[in-house]
């Protein structure tokens, strides 16, 4: 018995100690978790997205993306916090790319999940964070390999004049899942994405995309910066069912907005 | 952690109250002051800022600042130089605006930039992304924006208009001014006039539909747009509101159809007609023997009622033009004193050799005299009926053959003077015209039209009329059209001339020189080489005590593109692309003890 209370007295004090700690840290710059990825640019990413927010590394929060990127203008991956309740935002950086920041994802009547692709510079990890309504980011990651130049080559469209006539074109498909609670949207955007890297052409790039329903209520959003693939294709796994209206536009103002049935 | 906007945490707020309300009164002061109608109208009396083409709403690109005059300007020296970058280097021939700390300037290819004005350096850049298959006829220039509220507004080369936010550069909208696939393109500055952005279109080498419109500046959305040529409908806020002139009256049947008379210079504005004044371009094709008739409202001045987007008075330069005598120049209001009285006028020096004073609130001509010292077409104007006394001196019919005849004709189609603004100033009462000494042998062909396509049916080359000189810049007294004094210049002249309270007139050279003359007596005072030729508009402001003088170097414009034989003459000039800003030397010493 006396053991015990002693156990819970030393608790206490502990609990003390920590909320000195913790009041401490926020005297000095806080220092980063250790990166379970070993990437040497997590110092950077993290004084630059999580700087004075909570951080943990959670196997919950998922990258499926290839070993070996085959075409580094094109990297298929996929992003999801599955088991993670209250999911307000997911971002994807890529460490080593020359623009890290991929994408930001609000799902806010959607599952905690999306597919897209990507261009990829070099080799480099592919972290995705999602917060929680509590503030914290969870995050999880993978080692991307390529043989890279994805970010600085020219877009296919600089060289093809085609791109102009169907600039901002959207085409999509929709799948209901098995039990219709959910149901999948993949979408394709004519867009030359360009990076701003290549030489001489202007940086020129989809920069958001909200997804509503017939009712016109936002279903979920899209921030989509630099390093998104020429063409884009994102998928998407949406609560509830009927058709989805889709909208947004580009950092020169240039609008689309489409209709999307099942 | 609850951070406000200054930086500070919530928790320093409490115990560090006036340096966190310090902090805060600075953030705000980083936004941008909004600009508004009022600002924009007294443009011309604020020596801090420049926030319209012309430097305000007449046009007349006159400065009242006198800190560099025509005593000290000896000791003007650059205070630092940006450069546009890329491989981009194209004609320069912006104009810059200056407002709230930051610079903007347009450049080649439908870029822009805002710099800071201390320090020259860049704060934003917007590059517009361009299709393939655009088709400006005379270079990938830009002429420069506008400002009005927190946005600062351009159109580009792919005929849009974009509007970007002052501070950050990111679009806030767009809109697409028409098909560039049909010709049309865009070059000009706006002008803002009471919160509408007012803008023309460039295509007249290719059938386009000249016209001139007003938008919501804020929103981009269409109020009014008026075209000018006869027998199109006019619309006020999304209702028809008139064709332009008459069907048929000037135009022989669906020639009107693709008849040219682009806007692409704009307007000034009268704030006491609430007119503005448009100048019209060539009708089109080239070939007049297509289009017997005056051709309305080709080569005019178009006074347009800036509240309702109707045509109130026009005037015709260059009636059923034969040369390219492209009427686009600009109408520059002012009032004149003559025989004691004081008169409501507005003067233009046209693309065919004429300086025209009118009657800015009726367009009645109140002279017209030779601004070139040579005119093959015409003889002089009839001040009565205001049209020109022909000396039959036009290009022979082609028929169904494959050339008419050809003749030689002065001015040249690059015109007396070409899209490079003149300045006027009150105070010597003289008109800065740079013009330029050429003629050209021209000819027809026949010609058809199809989209997209040169709409032309003429041939020409030109031909320098003096072995020494092309360009002049000259000094006209508006009451009597007499030339006061003159400089002449080897290469034609292609930049922008502003003159300011401190006797002096500025412009700029292909031979790369910024200069600046007495104002009175044309004397040259002060040159500096800038490395590349300036076709761009000079303009000045004050900044903490001190006065700014800035230009864009870089050549390029018609000149080298269709220049003939004057081509020739120019092609070793270096490209360039950059922003001059030039103040008053001060020792070191002295500049270290003022702060």
């Amino acid at each position: 018995m006396t053991a015990m209370g002693s156990l819970r007295i030393a608790v206490f004090v502990l609990g003390q100690a920590g909320l000195a700690s913790a009041a401490l840290a926020l005297e000095r710059p806080a220092e980063p978790p250790a990166d379970p990825l070993k990437s040497p640019a997590w110092g950077t990413i993290y004084g630059r997205y999580f700087k004075d927010q909570k951080v943990v590394f959670d196997d919950r929060v998922k990258v499926i993306a290839p070993a070996n990127a085959e075409n580094p203008l094109d990297v298929p991956v996929q992003v999801s916090a599955d088991g993670l309740d209250g999911v307000e935002e997911m971002v994807v950086v890529a460490d080593l790319n020359p623009i890290q920041k991929i994408v930001s994802y609000e799902p806010l009547r959607a599952l905690p999940s999306l597919a897209f692709r990507f261009k990829v510079e070099q080799s480099t990890p592919i972290r995705a964070a999602a917060r929680t309504h509590d503030g914290v980011w969870h995050l999880g990651g993978v080692w991307l390999s390529a043989a890279g130049g994805g970010c600085t080559t020219p877009s296919y469209a600089s060289g093809d004049a085609v791109w102009q006539t169907r600039l901002n074109e959207v085409s999509g498909r929709l799948w209901p899942s098995a039990d219709a609670k959910t149901q999948r949207l993949r979408l394709r955007l004519i867009h030359p994405m360009d990076t701003g890297l290549a030489n001489g052409i202007p940086a020129f790039y989809i920069d958001r995309i909200l997804l509503s329903d017939a009712k016109g209520e936002a279903l979920a959003r899209v921030h989509s910066y630099e390093p998104i693939s020429e063409n884009p294709v994102f998928s998407f796994d949406l609560k509830g069912s009927g058709p989805v209206r889709v909208s947004g536009g580009d950092i020169q103002g240039n609008k689309f907005s489409a209709e999307i049935k099942p | 952690m609850v951070r406000n906007s200054a930086g500070t945490s919530a928790a320093q707020v409490g115990c560090r109250a006036l340096i966190s309300m310090v902090l805060a009164t600075s953030a705000t002061a980083a936004v941008a002051a909004p600009v508004t109608d009022a600002m924009i109208a007294n443009d011309q009396n604020t020596p801090n800022d420049v926030l319209t083409v012309g430097m305000g709403y007449s046009g007349q690109r006159f400065s009242s600042s006198t800190k560099i005059n025509s005593d000290n300007i000896d000791d003007l020296v650059p205070a630092w130089s940006f450069s546009f970058g890329g491989e981009k280097q194209r004609g320069q021939e912006t104009q810059a605006l200056v407002n709230d700390g930051k610079i903007f300037v347009t450049g080649s290819y439908s870029r822009i930039w805002a710099l800071d004005q201390k320090t020259g350096q860049k704060i934003w850049s917007y590059e517009h992304r361009l299709p393939e298959g655009i088709v400006p006829c005379c270079d990938v220039v830009n002429r420069g924006a506008a400002l009005y509220d927190n946005l600062v507004i351009f159109g580009t080369l792919d005929a849009k208009l974009v509007a970007l936010n002052a501070d950050t550069g990111k679009v806030v909208w767009t809109e697409t001014i028409d098909d560039f696939k049909g010709g049309y393109s865009y070059t000009a500055a706006p002008l803002i006039v009471k919160g509408k952005l007012i803008t023309g279109v460039s295509g007249g080498e290719f059938g386009v539909v000249g016209r001139v419109e007003a938008r919501d500046a804020k929103t981009g959305k269409m109020v009014w747009s008026r075209p000018t040529v006869e027998g199109h409908m006019g619309y006020l806020n999304g209702k028809e509101n008139g064709i332009s002139g008459k069907l048929n009256a000037t135009w022989p049947g669906d020639l009107w159809k693709t008849g040219g008379a682009a806007t692409w210079l704009g307007c000034t504005y009268g704030a006491d007609t609430n007119e503005l004044y448009c100048g019209t371009g060539n009708p089109s094709p080239w070939n007049a023997f297509t289009r017997p008739g005056d051709n309305l409202y080709s080569t005019s001045t178009v006074a347009i009622n800036a509240d309702t987007g109707k045509i109130e008075w026009s005037y015709q330069g260059t009636p059923n033009d034969h040369w390219d005598f492209d009427g686009v120049n600009e109408f520059i209001t002012f009032d004149m004193k003559k025989d004691g009285k004081t008169v409501k006028a507005g003067a233009k020096a046209d693309r065919n050799g004429f300086f025209y004073v009118l009657n800015r609130e009726n367009g009645k001509l109140l002279g017209a005299s030779p601004f070139v010292t040579k005119q093959t077409w015409a003889s002089g104007v009839d001040l009565k009926t205001g049209r020109p006394i022909e000396t039959n001196n036009r290009p022979g019919d082609p028929g169904k053959g494959e050339k008419g005849s050809s003749v030689f004709a002065a001015p040249s189609f690059l015109g007396g003077k070409n899209w490079m603004p003149m300045a006027y100033s009150g105070q010597t009462g003289l008109f800065y015209v740079p013009a330029n000494e050429w003629g050209m042998d021209i000819w027809n062909e026949p010609i058809t039209y199809k989209k997209g396509a040169a709409y032309l049916g003429a041939g020409f080359t030109i031909k320098p009329l003096y072995e020494d000189y092309i360009g002049a810049l000259r000094a006209m007294d508006p009451a009597t059209g007499k030339i006061v004094w003159e400089y002449k210049n080897p290469a034609p002249l292609w930049g922008g001339v502003m003159t300011t309270a401190g006797n002096l007139v500025f412009t700029g050279t292909p031979e790369g020189f910024l200069k600046a003359f007495d104002a009175k007596t044309g004397k040259e005072l002060w040159k500096f080489q800038t490395g590349s030729g300036v076709v761009g508009q000079p303009t000045t402001w004050e900044m903490d005590g001190e006065q700014y003088v800035g230009v864009a170097s870089g050549w390029g414009g018609a000149v080298p593109l269709w220049g003939g034989e004057v081509a020739k003459k120019v092609k070793d000039i270096s490209q360039g692309g950059s922003f001059w800003v030039f103040k008053l030397h001060k020792s070191g010493k002295a500049a270290v003890a003022q702060k």
